[in-house]
């Protein structure tokens, strides 16, 4: 397989040296990919890929319960509705909400934060 | 297609304790003003475009705009008054920012009369005339009562996710609530293009765990312009059908 290839100089990885008196001076980037390994790579260039249970752990981080700064108030969709044959749904809503208090530490598919 | 880590890049570059992480590097305990204070700072600034608030937070591929429309029954349909009925909920760039607006938002399966959720690429709108909807079209998977939520869910963590694994080929989602069924969809930017169209169908159905014999269908957007034409009795500038 090799008979025609030629011989290419070869090159060492470059490394680098430390003398360590303890296991507090280990550096921050120990055993890490350079770049970081958040990004998957794919053919044709990087994405930023997720899977679906990546995606459901984050719902539970402090930085994805707070309410949207500027969430439009549509009733039915973003608040409780207010109208008259909305009551059904209405409280249906008011049951869900008392519900899911309950369970904080669920991280059942449908729950839903009011 | 600009890498949004480059943003991110940007802001964590003066701490030193940020380590650019992995996923699997979940929670740093931010206090919380902190990030009220950010998030305030952030909304001082004009932008042009949604961005991740700080650190912590993890990057989309694409931002998204959710978009809610709902028809009253009975009134005349256009393509104008379509565009009336369609309201931006809001946009996101991250992960948690997504979470932010889905947990304050109904389900699906609780929605009233004629409604559907539409969640686009930011600056896609989600018609047919848009310029990245004109030759597209979109896959349709026709649902009985009681999926819509669970099936909504799992197509648009897809989505964002970037499970199609299509390049740019992704326009939205959108899940429409009627009278005795309810349609999830998913509309892409090319509709000749069979290898994309494919695997769409085959990521839909690794992803949404269908009942059996559900059936998918794929329609061009000039299709579905056609066949409203029809029904509502217009024809088109040439005078022909």
């Amino acid at each position: 397989m090799s008979t025609g290839t030629k011989q290419v100089k070869s090159c060492p990885i470059p490394t680098r040296v430390l003398t360590l008196k303890d296991w507090s001076q280990l550096p921050d980037c120990y055993s890490q990919t350079p770049g970081g390994t958040l990004f998957s790579t794919t053919p044709g260039g990087t994405r930023i890929i997720y899977d679906r249970k990546f995606l459901l752990d984050c719902r539970n981080s402090p930085l994805a319960r707070t309410p949207p700064c500027c969430l439009p108030q549509i009733p039915g969709v973003t608040v409780p509705a207010t109208h008259a044959h909305h009551t059904g749904k209405l409280q249906d809503l008011k049951e869900e909400a008392e519900e899911e208090e309950k369970d904080i530490g669920d991280d059942s598919q449908f729950e839903m934060d009011i | 297609m600009n890498n949004k880590f480059d943003a991110l890049k940007d802001d964590d570059s003066g701490d030193h304790e940020q380590d650019q992480g992995s996923p699997k590097d979940s929670e740093k305990e931010k206090p919380e003003e902190d990030d009220k204070e950010q998030n305030i700072i952030k909304k001082k600034k004009y932008k042009k475009t949604t961005d991740p608030d700080g650190p912590g937070e993890h990057p989309l591929q694409y931002n998204y705009t959710f978009w809610y429309s709902r028809r009253t029954p009975g009134r005349p349909a256009s393509t104008q008054s379509y565009e009336q009925n369609i309201k931006q909920i809001g946009s996101f760039a991250s992960v948690e920012q997504f979470w932010r607006f889905y947990s304050h938002m109904i389900r699906p399966g609780d929605l009233t009369g004629h409604s559907d959720f539409h969640l686009f690429k930011e600056g896609i709108k989600p018609m047919w005339e848009d310029d990245a909807n004109k030759m597209g079209g979109k896959w349709i998977i026709r649902l009985r009562k009681g999926l819509a939520s669970r099936c909504w869910e799992n197509l648009i963590l897809a989505m964002l996710g970037e499970q199609f694994m299509v390049g740019e080929e992704i326009c939205g989602a959108v899940v429409s609530v009627r009278f005795q069924e309810d349609i999830i969809s998913i509309w892409n930017k090319t509709a000749s293009d069979q290898a994309t169209t494919a695997r769409i169908r085959d990521t839909l159905r690794r992803v949404l765990n269908l009942p059996p014999n559900t059936i998918m269908e794929y329609k061009t957007h000039t299709d579905s312009i056609k066949a409203w034409e029809d029904f509502h009795g217009l024809v088109n500038a040439s005078g022909g059908r």
